[in-house]
């Protein structure tokens, strides 16, 4: 594992290129009305924390997320495992479920703010439809994968179904299950800024949008940008976490997805 | 030194040809190479000399880490040496020599999957010869491997050995003088094995063509080859040449009986075990 | 090994027993038997079926429809361009994606929703504005897995090309390009959804005419029997788009060896 010397030339552009946009917007030389310079958006992002607005938005999308992908990872992963192992649930269930997953769950919205209103249910139920499927596709591929596989390894260890699934199949499929997880969560996340964007007016996809329509560039920047941030945290610290509970899954499941 | 001697092959069946008479295809004088992974200096090859003679069948043998591998992609040109000479037919090899192919281990991967059998084989003429022309090679290419039939599957749909063979062909079609070969037969069980050793000597007597053949296998070293060249190493350098001079055309059973080739079984047995003493 | 025409094959690839749309029709059945007239909140399908009708008649639904595939198309298309254009430069150039790296990685955890008001912002409520966010979203997926590809293509293919003697555009041309498509198309088949959810969502977030905004302007009015129909068309859209794709995709495909079952994400 050969330690990657530190990336000069990335280093060097990324911070050319932010040097450059100063310099094009402060020059004048790029003429968009509202595109602020970065020393702005960076005294708007030091104006937002202090205020607390930002910690406040912070935290309300923090929570969504993290009820969302909890429930949107229980129910995919369930489902998963139910229908990765039950030919009977694939033959009879899969073509409904299949037709429904390409439904943008965007489209939810409306129907869920007919009925919840701007509440956090709406935003809830919405993330949740949509970052089941993530889990539940990798769910079943991976568990339907190790199945096949290991069927004969249980009989021979004459393992009762339960005993199976515990510590043959779902360690097994972990890595698939693993992935599932990442992508639920990258899932939520998206899912929370649409539905703060237009169904619950709280947390980070509010607070871009309202600057927007306040027309304050500065801070709607600074609420990207920190938006952007934060998705590579969160990413991050799954990996972490999932590093140092699941040791053994290797790099397979870790690499980047 | 390097003569045109094979620079006309014709594609008529002829009887086995004994390897030519004078002249080197190959001359490497004290080669060297020297690589850099990590950044600390690691020398790989240390003053190699060998010659490669005319329409000869010259096997390579070698436990792992004696550069074998190496040893042909400096051949192939497809790594340049840190220092000392290799000439091809005389003039200083920089760059894949024209009238050299290098044919892979990994067939698998170094065919394009996506192309036909037929296309594959093309990979390395089209463009360069007119449409008839190049449908000639191919065709003659598939035949001299037994593949007419398959021209236009494509290499997955193949098992390992057909795909191997179809390697062979794409080399074949450029009709080279030297043909490189890096333990081809290697991931392949041993009855395809036996056969593709069969077919390859079939090729070198009807058109011969010089080969140069690594493999670790040392009965395939001895049944293949007029001449093994055993190496030592890492770093790797030559140990011990050895003539071969077993009557072709060979034969699977036969020959591998035959007291002449446990004699050399065994010298080259040993030879490999003591050069990794070394 | 199937020699027939590779598209039938494509078409039958991947489908699950149709018996299984059962429970899906035997729901939507009930709905309707329970709830005849209907509540505001969950009308009944019938219902949806007078509401769409009567945004048909009067050429909304036409209208919407046709911006909204429109958008999604052209971006489609400029986002494959572009994407495959790039990401074949970026992954031949070690030096360019060394440079690059940090920068694409931001880009490429950005959520794409963000990238809407700052597109609003710039652009201002322009017709194009929709066009070029969504492009600028979709590029993403396609440009990355290209660019991946492309970089790591085997060294052994190298020296293909180098033992069979091939100029760098003939490398290029047999080699880099073809080897490039089968992960080029599984960044397309991730920027597809994206394209969709994100023009619904500029069309929801600034009134631009498309099925996007015509479902806020249902909502907003309370016809709810709209919207649900609305809804049901999005996801025939959808389901139509995802089934051509494969399709297409497994034309494209025949040449390679089959891939081992999907697993990554949709």
């Amino acid at each position: 594992m050969r330690r990657e010397s530190f990336n000069l030339p990335g280093a060097v552009t990324f911070i050319a290129a932010i040097a450059i946009w100063e310099l094009a917007v402060r020059s004048g030389a790029v003429s968009f009305d509202y595109l602020p310079a970065p020393s702005a958006i960076a005294l708007a992002f030091v104006g937002i924390v202090r205020s607390g607005e930002l910690f406040t938005a912070t935290l309300h999308t923090l929570r969504s997320i993290l009820i969302g992908w909890v429930l949107a990872c229980l129910i995919g992963g369930v489902l998963g495992v139910v229908f990765g192992l039950s030919g009977f649930a694939r033959r009879w269930f899969l073509a409904s479920l299949e037709v429904l997953r390409p439904l943008p769950a965007i489209a939810f919205l409306p129907v869920a703010l007919l009925l919840f209103n701007f509440s956090l249910t709406t935003e809830l139920v919405v993330m949740v439809y949509a970052s089941i499927w993530p889990m539940f596709i990798n769910t079943m591929g991976g568990i339907a994968n190790v199945a096949s596989r290991l069927h004969d390894v249980s009989l021979t260890l004459k393992l009762t179904p339960l005993q199976s699934l515990a510590k043959v199949l779902l360690p097994a499929a972990g890595p698939a299950i693993l992935v599932g997880a990442r992508l639920c969560l990258g899932t939520t996340l998206v899912l929370a800024i649409i539905a703060e964007m237009i169904g619950n007016p709280h947390g980070l996809g509010y607070a871009v949008v309202s600057a927007l329509l306040a027309i304050q560039p500065e801070q709607m920047f600074a609420y990207v940008l920190f938006i952007g941030v934060l998705a590579i945290a969160l990413n991050a610290c799954l990996l972490l976490v999932a590093r140092r509970l699941l040791p053994v899954y290797g790099r397979e499941a870790m690499s980047d997805v | 030194m390097a003569a045109s001697l094979m620079a006309e092959k014709t594609d008529d069946r002829k009887p086995e040809a004994a390897p030519a008479a004078a002249g080197n295809v190959y001359e490497c004088d004290a080669v060297s190479l020297e690589l850099f992974p990590h950044g600390e200096p690691r020398l790989i090859i240390d003053r190699l000399s060998l010659n490669v003679r005319a329409g000869e069948f010259l096997t390579v043998v070698g436990s792992s880490g004696t550069g074998k591998s190496t040893l042909l992609r400096l051949l192939g040109g497809l790594v340049p040496a840190s220092s000392g000479t290799i000439r091809f037919r005389g003039s200083i090899v920089s760059g894949a020599p024209s009238d050299v192919v290098v044919v892979f281990q990994d067939y698998s991967n170094a065919l394009l999957q996506w192309r036909s059998v037929a296309r594959n084989v093309a990979l390395g003429i089209e463009g360069k010869l007119d449409r008839t022309e190049i449908e000639a090679r191919v065709r003659q290419a598939l035949q001299m491997v037994g593949l007419e039939k398959n021209a236009s599957d494509h290499p997955w749909q193949l098992s390992g050995g057909m795909q191997q063979r179809v390697q062979i062909a794409r080399a074949l079609a450029l009709k080279p003088q030297v043909m490189l070969m890096d333990e081809p037969f290697g991931a392949l069980d041993a009855m395809t094995k036996a056969t593709l050793q069969d077919e390859v000597l079939k090729v070198h007597g009807q058109t011969g063509t010089s080969f140069v053949f690594i493999t670790h296998d040392i009965e395939e070293a001895v049944y293949l080859g007029d001449r093994a060249v055993v190496l030592a190493g890492p770093p790797g350098r030559v140990y011990k040449t050895v003539e071969i001079a077993l009557p072709r055309p060979r034969d699977q059973i036969r020959t591998r009986q035959s007291p002449e080739f446990l004699h050399y079984r065994a010298e080259i047995h040993a030879a490999v075990l003591s050069a990794g003493g070394h | 090994m199937s020699k027939g025409a590779p598209w039938i094959a494509a078409l039958r690839v991947g489908v699950p027993p149709l018996r299984g749309l059962l429970p899906l029709f035997g729901l939507l059945a009930l709905w309707q038997i329970i709830n005849p007239h209907g509540s505001p909140y969950f009308p009944p399908p019938s219902a949806w079926w007078v509401g769409l009708a009567g945004l048909a008649k009067n050429g909304r639904l036409l209208t919407a429809l046709s911006a909204t595939l429109t958008t999604f198309i052209l971006a489609i298309v400029f986002a494959c361009l572009i994407g495959g254009l790039l990401g074949l430069l970026i992954g031949r150039s070690r030096a360019a994606r060394r440079a690059l790296g940090p920068l694409l990685e931001f880009c490429r955890g950005l959520p794409p929703p963000v990238i809407v008001p700052v597109g609003v912002l710039l652009l201002g409520y322009v017709q194009s504005l929709k066009l070029v966010i969504v492009v600028l979203v979709a590029v993403w997926p396609i440009l990355l897995n290209t660019a991946s590809s492309t970089a790591g293509l085997s060294d052994l293919l190298v020296e293909v090309s180098h033992t069979m003697r091939l100029g760098r555009f003939a490398t290029l041309a047999k080699i880099v390009v073809p080897s490039a498509v089968p992960a080029f198309l599984v960044g397309v088949r991730g920027a597809i959804p994206l394209a969709i959810i994100i023009t619904l969502l500029v069309e929801m977030l600034t009134s631009l005419p498309g099925i996007g905004s015509l479902i806020v302007i249902s909502q907003r009015q309370f016809h709810s029997a709209e919207v649900y129909g609305l809804l049901v068309v999005v996801g025939l859209i959808g389901f139509a788009i995802n089934g051509l794709f494969v399709a297409i995709e497994g034309v494209l495909l025949s040449r390679f060896p089959p891939r081992a079952s999907y697993m990554q994400g949709n």
